[in-house]
């Protein structure tokens, strides 16, 4: 009944995997019209090579027999284990192995982009106040410098204290004529050292920025070619994954980044939301106002069908994109001037607008967890 | 401090002024998700937050939990193991299946699983489990937390599979994620008739209470497998 010595890849190589076999980590089960074991063929007692069974099974999703046996009481009846502890430790060696495997399979392209966009807003969030901070601290010293920002930092960690700014420097007059009080040495070293810090961060913000560039061709280049890297970049971030943001209706893709506006438009009255943050578009912010919910509705409809190309595909397409071109040239072309405004009422088709954007509703969520 | 245990592996700690939820820790000195341990009598104590956990808060609920010492448990939607860590806690002789789908917080249960020799991680989507039939074994308990519009057809499915002639199933039941701006009553009455009518394996509900405090808009349900 026993024959060990067998790899997986015997056993699974054919394709013809009968109704009555039953695949289980420790060994194939052949069963009776009962779901009674027949006959079985038992892997080797090797967790390394079990965990790739457990993983490639976990694939290939095979049909599992509705009657049979319970797995555990299987393994001891044939005999693959002797005792309940032997089947708990094995199993779980096993399992063990077979999740660090598929964890560090499932390290994509697509989320070493996403963790690169959030670090950006990270470093964006953090470079600003620290930027407000020596703003306020180095004005102390030099109020009349008009400087914000990349600018004063690079300017305090070149210069440090305003009597070291030279005598060809345009601000050399302002300098020597500032009504701040001296710096000390001390405090020059430790708010020369606070402007370095700035200024490595803006550094690392322009390295990511272009690693971002980069690698977005490869890993998106439809979503890269329509949205622009940045953007693209960030509404994966948004969405999750490239998987998600291929799954969504593009009629999510137009809102999110708008989920407030988007729930209270769910929950109220409040009109819906024309853009979420594809509004950073050069084609819609720099769209007259009137057509922007038309380029906007256009534009993720294609910002859709490309992320569904890159997820799908991979290959690039151009013909998204010069589509996306002749559809704005329409929308251009039809609405020239601005409607006219009209006056403030509650119409009753904002309640009809509202029920039909139920089908979408709750999609937003979860896009960050 | 006054110790008093509620169900099998489940104490509550009574300090005088405040009551605490708490299991006996299986890993003595280790705390795993920065929850106070507490030596009482020389046993240790793990505080169990039910704000952090559905079974928690189910616990105090005064639902009959069905987890015995010994028993087998297939947790679906088992996130970092800050519940399932209680669960194993409880088995002192029985075995857990943690199920879980993301990749960021299966990286964390799995370092859980390594230290606990009671858990088994499963990599897995719980729509599918076929995907995960030729490792889980029959289960005397299946608990479900899962965030998802469709979790009553999870349940039921995974019940199908995995659950055992005399099994029990909990279902932590989330209105938001199955209508954001519905009543979450109605939420519920519909998915409890879901459960009960619209697949092929029938359930007698034995108990449900809302949550609140602990957790809102959430339903907890015990269920039994229908014998007729």
């Amino acid at each position: 009944m026993l024959q060990k010595q067998i790899t997986p890849a015997q056993i699974y190589g054919g394709s013809d995997i009968k109704e009555k076999e039953f695949n289980t980590w420790f060994g194939t089960l052949l069963l009776d019209d009962e779901g009674r074991i027949d006959d079985c063929i038992l892997f080797d007692n090797d967790p390394e090579m079990l965990a790739a069974v457990v993983v490639k099974l976990q694939k290939e999703m095979l049909p599992v027999p509705l009657r049979r046996p319970d797995i555990r009481e299987a393994a001891i009846e044939c005999g693959f284990v002797k005792l309940d502890e032997e089947y708990d430790i094995l199993l779980r060696d096993v399992c063990i192995r077979a999740v660090k495997n598929q964890i560090s399979r499932a390290d994509a392209d697509d989320s070493r982009i996403i963790q690169a966009v959030e670090a950006l807003d990270d470093i964006d969030r953090n470079v600003n106040e620290l930027g407000e901070r020596l703003f306020e601290w180095y004005g102390r010293y030099f109020p009349e410098l008009d400087m914000t920002g990349e600018e004063l930092a690079r300017f305090v960690s070149t210069y440090g204290s305003r009597t070291n700014v030279p005598s060809d420097h345009h601000l050399f007059e302002k300098a020597s004529r500032s009504m701040g009080p001296e710096l000390s040495f001390t405090d020059e070293e430790i708010i020369r050292a606070f402007a370095n810090n700035i200024c490595s961060l803006y550094d690392t913000r322009r390295y990511i920025e272009n690693y971002i560039n980069n690698s977005m061709g490869s890993v998106a280049p439809n979503l890269c070619n329509v949205a622009g890297a940045s953007l693209g970049a960030r509404l994966m971030s948004m969405a999750g994954s490239l998987e998600k943001l291929a799954s969504f209706p593009s009629s999510t893709v137009q809102v999110i980044g708008a989920n407030r506006a988007l729930f209270k438009h769910l929950r109220t009255k409040a009109p819906s939301p024309k853009h979420g943050i594809i509004f950073n578009h050069p084609f819609i912010k720099n769209a007259p106002w009137w057509q922007r919910g038309k380029i906007a509705r256009t534009l993720a409809s294609r910002i859709s069908l490309a992320s569904r190309t890159d997820f799908y595909s991979g290959e690039p397409d151009t013909s998204i994109i010069l589509c996306l071109e002749k559809k704005l040239e329409i929308i251009r072309k039809a609405n020239p001037v601005p409607p006219k405004r009209e006056p403030q009422k509650k119409s009753p088709v904002r309640g009809k607008s509202r029920k039909g954007k139920q089908g979408s509703r709750g999609k937003m969520k979860g896009g960050k967890n | 401090m006054l110790v008093r245990e509620l169900y099998s592996g489940a104490y509550e700690l009574d300090s005088g002024d405040r009551k605490m939820l708490a299991t006996r820790n299986m890993m003595p000195g280790m705390s795993v998700y920065g929850e106070r341990l507490i030596i009482e009598e020389d046993i240790e104590y793990r505080l169990w937050d039910p704000g952090r956990s559905k079974l928690g808060s189910m616990l105090l609920k005064k639902f009959d939990i069905p987890i015995e010492q010994d028993s087998t448990v297939l947790y679906l939607g088992a996130a970092s193991g800050t519940t399932v860590s209680h669960v194993s806690d409880m088995l002192m002789d029985g075995l857990v299946y943690a199920l879980e789908f993301s990749p960021r917080t299966m990286r964390d249960l799995v370092q859980l699983c390594e230290i606990r020799p009671n858990i088994i991680p499963i990599f897995a989507d719980a729509n599918k489990p076929h995907s995960y039939a030729h490792i889980v074994e029959k289960a005397d308990v299946i608990f479900q937390d899962i965030a998802q519009p469709n979790q009553a057809e999870i349940a039921a499915i995974n019940s199908k599979y995995f659950l055992g002639e005399e099994g029990y199933l909990m279902l932590s039941i989330k209105s938001r994620s199955i209508d954001t701006i519905a009543n979450p009553r109605k939420v519920f009455r519909e998915e409890l008739a879901k459960l009960q009518n619209d697949f092929s394996i029938e359930f007698e509900v034995l108990d449900r209470k809302e949550l609140a405090p602990f957790h809102e808009d959430h339903l907890g349900v015990l269920a039994k497998r229908f014998m007729g």
